[in-house]
């Protein structure tokens, strides 16, 4: 009996969610546990896992396509098992079944892959024909016919232990049963080891092995590796590559003096506050915010979407990538509740446990780099966001005060800005207006 | 296009054979009077008065006399009622008609055409319900032929009747009430005996009938379309000589052949195909052949045994399933 | 006798019967000398059937034969040579050699083929007189030869039934030679005569003695006669005996070989020829004597001829199973 699968709710707010990848097609098999699809929700991706064993008969719901929670999106089952016509929308392939039931059958009829040397192999005769032409030793080829016989796709799947160019010289190896298996599974060739009791025993594979490692290891650098992104690497690419398409952007630095924002920072150290400049930027840049509502917007077909509400995005670093889960309200928070929410985000977001929608709904992004010493970057938007604000490292520098020199802890912005909405003057003005606060702590009062 | 029957089909080959060829006449049991008795002769006897003749209930005397008549250098046409009949004029069939030729040295010509309703038709039990075209295409010498569809049971007849050697022409009881399209006689395509027909491309197994059997193989491809699986239905129209060609290109395109007929599985017209494809394309064939046809019994008559002796597109579906699956 | 008959008619039937003598004579030798392969059935004794029934056909009109049929092939006209070469299985033969002894025919001549089939003639010949008489309206008429033993088949009753009452011009030649095979008629067949079973068809019948020419000859002009005028079938029984084996080489332990010895010194139709002939018709012993000396030379040239063509081509060999 098939079961359906569920786009799941992967949070309160969840309305609807975007399959990422199935990580399945239809027709493999699939273990309950094992990743079956990914969902996106904005940044975030979640590998949903199979909730049974069974074949995945049928695909609803290609990836990059939408669907509200509890939406079908597809069907398990049992293995030639087909769903009824009324769930018939989009059949399985029968192809894409034969193609994958090599896999399935090859589980299911090991036991035709363990010949002993000598044993008639059955097989079909145009699975014999491919074989001849291939150069293939049948002993070798696992088959999922019927009794284990050989069928052509078996001989077509077939990948052999090296290019089997001679094949009577393959025939003429004498190996157990267990060996072959293993140095099949292993890619070794039969032929490079030396048997001690006229044929090769899986002790004799074993002193191969050991013999060959060091040798096999150290040979031949990989030069290049083809590996497959992450889901998380691939939303990261696909939503910065959109925003690079979507937003004509302008970067604009501006220096600021950071001697009172520390002053600042350690007098609340020493009644237990403890902020980091993240925290207080986000504080005093969501004052800002509130009051140049272009830069806290976004942008849809021609119309300009102005937010009520000031949700400020703090872009965390993971090992494998980042998150920018938001600060809702920011500019209604206090100091020691924005830093206790930023501090529990990054811990959620590390620990792959950050909630969906505490990565929706964001209305402006910083992103700090300043602990990896950067001076200067032009941050990309996080979309549909209209801007977004590079904190870089701060640095004493000698810099100019009433006619004196002096040195003074300066800290750069780097603030990219969408030119659709945000124009240069407006952007050096907030910028300005950023700087303005942060030089006079005493203003968040104001 | 217009739609008629297979029987009007039939029909209509004849009348237009028989406006054609003076030579060509018609003998058979209830043909004249009765117009046949699934009227495929009638109102022939009005159109061609004298040369539609109901004969007595003498089986040999209907195939000798046919082979006399067409060494005297006549096209005949004669009806064997049912096809279970003709065992009674096997002599006349399988030592006579079939061999006049060859044992004289191609001194004879026998256009003779042998007409015989065969298939289960409910309830005619084991006397009147058999298809006996296997016992033929033993026999060389004669041409067997079994059409599917009404276009097919006219041009087939005609080339029949055109063809200067013997040809049995089977033509099923179920199949006469069926109709379907047939072009004006100006637009017909005619056959040539021996031609089999790709009735449908496929590239995953090759599915070979003929007449009733046709419709099996017709809905298990259709079926099995759902599974993903391609048959490729070859429809054999003449079962001998066959058209070896076509069916073996066919085997070494899908490497798997499913065989459905309804005469009896042993021995049937299709084991001969099943045997050549063996011979000459075995190293193409990719599972074992898979052969449909009625069980070793006389076809019984109570209804819930007869339905027994059926083949139905179900067992079809479920063994070319099962050769995909690896469990056949 | 009704037909007036001349002399040229009369050699004629002596040199026919004489032929066919020779030609069974020499198929005899041959055979025995394994020189022939198969197996041959002899007309021998029983020549003045088959040459007084074809006598009174024209060579358009068709006759059945049955596997003793050397005499009917030669009586209807066919070329001995020819014949000769197809007894032998050589490619000059009258069917390339596919036929032999058996399943000899010359549709040149109206010989419609042996039947090796018992009874197998009926139904063809029958068929043949329905075309010609309601499809190709012609007056030609059929003749099916065959013994005592065949009228047993079914066959026989269901043409006789349709030539009857269809009124086909068809003959049914019964040469009642009291043999089926090893079987003595009395022991397998229901009456004295075979052509009593005519009767039961509504069919005319006659009985005559098969070992005088001319008493066949009048019977078959009246058959002939009446066919050609529409009037329908008749049943001809001629009364004869068979002088050989079923086959050559059958050892014959069914009968003593002393009566069926003394049966063809009394009734063999060459010796009787001289006797028989009409009032006005005469021959001398040498006039006889030379016509079946001119016999033998034609058929030991006929012989001479089959043994020097060649066996068929294997090319042959699948030539004539259908038409193209």
């Amino acid at each position: 009996m098939a079961t359906e699968i569920l786009m799941p709710k992967l949070g309160l707010t969840m309305t609807d969610g975007t399959i990422g990848e199935w990580n399945k097609d239809v027709g493999d098999f699939v273990k309950k546990g094992e990743t079956l699809f990914t969902v996106e929700t904005d940044k975030l991706t979640t590998d949903v896992e199979a909730e049974s064993d069974g074949v995945l008969l049928r695909i609803d719901v290609p990836a990059g396509e939408t669907v509200s929670c509890k939406t079908v999106i597809g069907w398990i089952g049992a293995y030639g098992e087909s769903l009824s016509e009324t769930d018939d929308k989009t059949p399985v392939s029968g192809q894409a079944l034969l193609s994958k039931s090599a896999v399935i059958d090859t589980i299911q009829s090991k036991k035709a892959y363990d010949r002993t040397t000598g044993e008639y192999v059955l097989a079909t005769p145009y699975a014999k024909k491919i074989a001849k032409e291939k150069g293939y030793d049948l002993m070798s080829v696992p088959g999922t016919g019927y009794n284990g016989v050989v069928v052509s796709k078996d001989v077509l799947n077939f990948k052999p232990l090296k290019a089997a160019p001679d094949s009577r010289s393959d025939i003429s190896v004498k190996a157990s049963p267990l060996s072959e298996k293993v140095a099949a599974e292993l890619e070794i060739d039969l032929k490079d080891i030396k048997a001690s009791h006229g044929r090769i025993l899986a002790e004799d594979l074993l002193r191969y092995i050991a013999e060959t490692h060091e040798k096999t290891s150290s040979y031949e650098p990989v030069r290049e590796e083809i590996k497959p992104m992450s889901s998380m690497r691939k939303a990261i690419a696909r939503n910065m590559l959109a925003s690079v398409q979507t937003s004509p952007t302008v970067t604009f630095n501006l220096s600021v003096d950071m001697t009172e924002m520390k002053h600042y920072r350690e007098q609340l150290k020493r009644v237990d506050i403890n902020v980091s400049y993240t925290d207080l930027i986000v504080k005093f840049v969501a004052k800002a915010l509130s009051e140049f509502p272009l830069l806290n917007c976004s942008v849809e077909d021609n119309k300009i979407i102005y937010k009520k509400y000031i949700n400020v995005g703090v872009a965390v670093a993971l090992e494998n990538g980042l998150l920018v889960p938001n600060i809702a309200d920011a500019d209604k928070k206090s100091l020691p509740v924005i830093s206790s929410e930023i501090k529990e985000l990054a811990k959620l977001a590390r620990e792959g446990k950050l909630p969906p929608e505490k990565l929706k709904g964001g209305t402006f992004t910083i992103t700090n780099l300043g602990m990896y010493g950067i001076e200067s970057f032009s941050p990309i938007i996080n979309q549909p966001e209209v801007a977004i604000m590079g904190v870089n490292t701060i640095e004493d520098k000698v810099v100019v005060r009433n006619g004196e020199i002096c040195i003074r802890p300066i800290m750069n912005l780097s603030l990219t800005a969408d030119h659709r909405v945000v124009d240069g003057s407006l952007a050096a003005q907030f910028l300005h207006r950023v700087k303005n606060l942060l030089e006079t702590p005493a203003l968040i009062l104001a | 296009m217009r739609k008629i029957s297979f029987s009007e089909a039939t029909r209509e080959a004849m009348a237009e054979e028989m406006e054609k060829y003076p030579e060509v006449f018609v003998m058979g049991e209830d043909i004249a009077r009765q117009g046949g008795i699934f009227g495929q002769f009638k109102g022939l006897p009005d159109e061609f008065p004298g040369r539609v003749i109901d004969t007595p209930i003498s089986e040999t005397f209907i195939v000798g006399g046919g082979v006399g008549a067409a060494l005297a250098g006549t096209r005949p046409v004669v009806d064997m009622h049912f096809a279970d009949f003709i065992g009674v004029a096997m002599d006349e069939v399988f030592n006579q008609m079939a061999k006049v030729r060859y044992m004289f040295g191609g001194q004879a010509k026998i256009p003779l055409v042998l007409r015989a309703p065969d298939g289960l038709a409910g309830g005619g039990a084991a006397q009147h319900s058999q298809s006996v075209e296997s016992w033929f295409i033993h026999i060389p010498g004669i041409q067997v032929v079994a059409p599917s569809n009404p276009y097919d049971a006219k041009m087939v007849l005609k080339a029949a009747i055109e063809s200067d050697d013997p040809v049995l022409y089977f033509e099923n009881k179920v199949l006469y009430k069926e109709y379907a399209e047939v072009p004006e006689k100006e637009d017909e395509v005619p056959y040539q005996i021996g031609k089999a027909r790709i009735e449908r491309e496929g590239k995953d197994i090759t599915i070979v009938s003929y007449s009733i059997g046709m419709k099996n193989a017709r809905a298990a491809a259709d079926r099995l379309l759902n599974d993903g699986i391609q048959a490729e239905i070859i429809d054999l129209i003449t079962l001998s000589p066959w058209d070896k060609e076509t069916v073996i290109s066919s085997v070494k395109k899908t490497h798997r052949l499913c065989l459905v007929s309804e005469c009896v599985k042993q021995g049937g017209a299709l084991a001969e195909v099943a045997a050549t494809v063996a011979e000459e394309a075995l190293e193409y064939l990719d599972a074992p052949i898979l052969r449909y046809g009625a069980p070793f019994t006389p076809i019984p008559f109570a209804p819930t045994l007869e339905k027994l002796y059926r083949v139905y597109p179900d067992d079809l579906v479920k063994g070319i399933k099962g050769v995909f699956q690896g469990t056949i | 006798m009704t037909v007036t008959i001349s002399k040229d008619q009369a050699i004629k039937f002596y040199e026919t019967m004489c032929t066919i003598r020779c030609f069974e004579e020499s198929v005899k030798r041959d055979f025995l000398n394994g020189d022939i392969p198969g197996f041959v059935h002899l007309y021998i004794g029983e020549e003045a059937i088959g040459t007084g029934i074809c006598a009174a056909l024209r060579t358009t009109d068709y006759i059945e034969s049955t596997h003793r049929g050397h005499g009917h092939c030669i009586a209807k006209g066919a070329d001995i040579n020819k014949m000769m070469a197809e007894v032998f299985g050589k490619r000059d033969g009258l069917c390339k050699g596919k036929g032999g002894s058996m399943h000899i025919a010359d549709f040149s001549v109206g010989m419609l083929g042996a039947n090796g089939v018992v009874g197998g003639g009926y139904n063809l010949a029958t068929g043949a007189a329905l075309a010609n008489k309601t499809i190709l309206k012609n007056d030609k008429v059929s003749v099916v030869f065959f013994g005592d033993g065949a009228s047993n088949r079914g066959t026989f009753h269901e043409a006789a039934n349709v030539a009857a009452v269809w009124k086909l011009p068809v003959i049914f030649v019964n040469e009642m030679n009291c043999w089926a095979s090893t079987t003595p008629y009395r022991t397998t067949t229901s009456v004295e005569d075979i052509s009593d079973r005519a009767i039961g068809y509504g069919m005319p019948r006659v009985i005559v003695d098969g070992q005088n020419v001319f008493e066949v000859y009048d019977a078959a002009c009246d058959a002939v006669e009446r066919a050609r005028r529409g009037e329908g079938p008749t049943f001809i029984e001629a009364k004869t005996y068979r002088i050989e084996g079923h086959f050559v080489g059958d050892p014959e332990k069914y009968r003593k070989k002393e009566e069926t010895l003394q049966i063809f010194n009394d009734t063999d139709p060459l010796k009787l020829f001289k006797d028989q002939c009409p009032d006005g018709i005469d021959f001398t012993q040498e006039e006889l004597d030379m016509i079946l000396t001119i016999a033998r030379a034609k058929v030991q040239a006929a012989k001479e001829f089959a043994v020097s063509c060649d066996y068929p081509d294997e090319s042959e060999f699948y030539k004539d199973v259908y038409v193209d």
